[in-house]
């Protein structure tokens, strides 16, 4: 039988790796401390309201689990529950960099007016509002910010030593991105 | 009674339930997103499960999970509080599916009330005068548009799930219609989970009336008298009061039996109120049902000394309501306002940020005052999530005296760290339309058009 899959949260502290569950519901089928957890592989279940869900660990992680025991099976666990903490498996190449996109330094970026999450489209199915090498001068919508179920939208202001006329070089907060105020949510470039 | 209950909702309600169930000594579970886990707040439950990260729609959205927090806490209740999940059918029918006691009325009652749509078609079908607009919902931006030229212009979209003003939208031509539409779709999905419209006349002015029910299993139902709530902004309720200054003993019985009339003809339970525009020549007009507890019940709470939360409790849990419609006696004047993390100078904008200082004075008279919040000095207030940070009622024997209370309180609250509608309440209360009771949902008493 094939399994609904849901992939595991995972959290970097020191040189642990924290795994933590992705939803709520009933945990069990652990891996016994001791066990190797890798990138892909199934570490354990999740029952919710009946539907039972193969936990599988995410790219990038590699460890074997340190902790902590799970004392029964259908642990009733929520979002964000701790179910193991990983330490470095014996010869592994040390945690890769994060590839997250990083900002070019210098490079002119336009951000956040406030902490909400950033839309590019004005509607479901429509157009993104701004997009990569679109020209945008002061008044452009660039997309939405939700802030408490409220939608205002986000136009362009060269203020901060902005250009009037900037290229959209990148889109740096993806579509219903939450974002902090003053977040970078575009690279611009002079045009 | 039960002896486990699980509160599906945050904030202010959570709270307030939290507070009905310690009164009945049934044990409150909390639930909470990743950014209200570890909130002061939750103080209050006696266990908390966190449903997934900030944003509503992957947490307190989550049916899934959210009956499968009742289901692991061994809850046979869930209090869905209001907003949120609190008005959604088949939210209330999979706990109903999972052997769980939903504090609200049956799924099939809240089918045709808490959608816009079949309410009014019910109502149409019981007599009671209801507002001319799209007979069901709207398909498309066309059928809008034909449906507004019947019934003239200018015309209000509402949301179908909705409430709290999202996804509503005043318009006066088709061009702004069309523009309107989409919006409104828009915020309405992401506000309710579904983009579903309707469109009726917009009566200009007028006020907003609202009468309280409460219904038992065993078709019993009372009314608890009206609330009046015509100061708003943007559809959004700021002052709520009982009894309405314009409502006569003869009027008040007359809408609180059409609205006993309208409860039972659905076979309504629990906690529920029936909205009615009074227009500016007296005609009382049905607008909508909310199928849950209100934001404003407190108000009338104080006048009528019942207390909601626990009547909802005690007919969930099959027990017959304690009193006959001959037993509800009113008692003075309560008016609320509602403290709102919005900057009243600045077009209302949210105003997230952390309370350095949150206090407000019980010990003014001549009445009472009572606060509802979840929030203390030190706290931050979301950016996700309503920006409601605290009620504040008063209660005295007189309107004037209740206005004199209010005014009283809120001159010496002490609000700091974020912007509140506090100044806005005060310059509201002391105006001369407010006092006289001469206003209505067109503008704010007291509050300059320009800063609306």
């Amino acid at each position: 039988m094939t399994r609904e899959i849901l992939t595991l949260r995972v959290r970097r502290e020191g040189e642990h790796v924290l795994v933590e569950a992705p939803s709520v519901g009933h945990f069990t089928e652990s891996v016994a401390p001791g066990g190797a957890l890798l990138a892909g592989a199934k570490a354990g279940v999740l029952i919710t309201l009946g539907r039972a869900f193969d936990l599988v660990v995410p790219e990038g992680v590699a460890g074997v689990v340190d902790g902590p025991v799970h004392e029964r099976v259908h642990a009733p666990v929520g979002y964000g529950t701790l179910l193991y903490r990983l330490r470095p498996l014996e010869g592994a190449s040390a945690a890769q960099a994060s590839a997250a996109a990083q900002e070019s330094k210098g490079a002119p970026t336009f951000r956040s007016p406030s902490a909400g999450r950033f839309w590019h489209r004005a509607a479901p199915g429509e157009p993104a509002l701004a997009k990569a090498g679109d020209v945008i001068e002061a008044g452009k919508p660039l997309g939405l910010i939700e802030v408490m179920k409220t939608f205002t939208l986000v136009t362009y202001q060269p203020t901060g030593g902005l250009p009037a006329r900037a290229r959209i070089v990148r889109v740096l907060a993806s579509d219903g991105a939450e974002v902090a105020e003053k977040a970078p949510l575009f690279e611009l470039e002079p045009a | 009674m039960f002896r486990r209950l699980l509160i599906a909702n945050r904030g202010e309600v959570a709270v307030r339930v939290a507070r009905a169930c310690r009164d009945l000594e049934i044990s409150p579970i909390g639930v909470a997103s990743e950014s209200d886990f570890g909130a002061r707040w939750l103080d209050c439950m006696d266990e908390v499960v966190c449903l997934g990260p900030s944003a509503s729609r992957e947490s307190y959205l989550r049916m899934d999970r959210v009956v499968q927090a009742a289901l692991q806490t061994h809850c046979a209740a869930l209090h869905p509080g209001w907003g949120f999940l609190s008005e959604n059918p088949r939210f209330a029918a999979l706990c109903e599916q999972h052997g769980i006691t939903f504090v609200g009325p049956p799924s099939s009652a809240m089918e045709v009330m808490g959608r816009k749509a079949p309410a009014k078609a019910a109502m149409r079908a019981a007599g009671v005068p209801v507002i001319p607009g799209s007979i069901g919902l709207l398909t498309s931006v066309e059928e809008a548009v034909v449906c507004a030229r019947e019934a003239g212009y200018p015309v209000i979209l509402k949301a179908d799930a909705g409430g709290g003003g999202r996804g509503m939208r005043k318009c006066f031509d088709e061009a702004q219609l069309r523009t309107a539409f989409v919006q409104a779709a828009a915020e309405a999905e992401a506000a309710f989970g579904s983009g579903a419209l309707y469109l009726e006349k917009y009566l200009e002015g007028g006020r907003h009336i609202e009468v309280q029910v409460m219904a038992d299993r065993f078709g019993n139902c009372i009314h608890v008298g009206e609330r009046e709530c015509s100061v708003q902004r943007n559809h959004q309720k700021l002052v709520e009061e009982s009894p309405s200054p314009v409502i006569d003993a003869a009027t008040r019985a007359r809408i609180g039996e059409i609205a006993v009339r309208a409860a039972k003809s659905i076979g309504y339970v629990g906690a529920g109120t029936i909205e009615f525009l009074r227009a500016d020549d007296g005609a009382i007009y049905f607008m909508e049902m909310n199928t849950r507890l209100q934001v404003e019940h407190g108000v009338s709470e104080l006048v009528s000394g019942l207390d909601l939360v626990k009547l909802q409790l005690h007919v969930a849990a099959n027990g017959r309501l304690p009193l006959a419609q001959e037993g509800v006696k009113f008692s003075g004047s309560a008016i609320e306002v509602r403290i709102n993390a919005e900057d009243p100078s600045n077009g209302f904008r949210p105003a997230p940020g952390t309370l350095a200082a949150f206090d407000f004075p019980r010990d003014v008279g001549p009445g009472t005052i009572r606060v509802d919040t979840h929030m203390q000095a030190g706290d931050a207030v979301s950016p996700y999530y309503d920006s409601l940070i605290a009620k504040v009622i008063a209660h005295a024997p007189t309107r004037e005296a209740a206005i004199e209370t209010l005014l009283a309180c809120l001159r010496r609250a002490r609000i700091e760290g974020v912007a509140t509608t506090l100044p806005l309440h005060l310059v509201v209360l002391d105006s001369r339309e407010f006092r006289s009771g001469t206003y209505d949902t067109r503008s704010i008493p007291g509050w300059p058009a320009a800063n609306r």
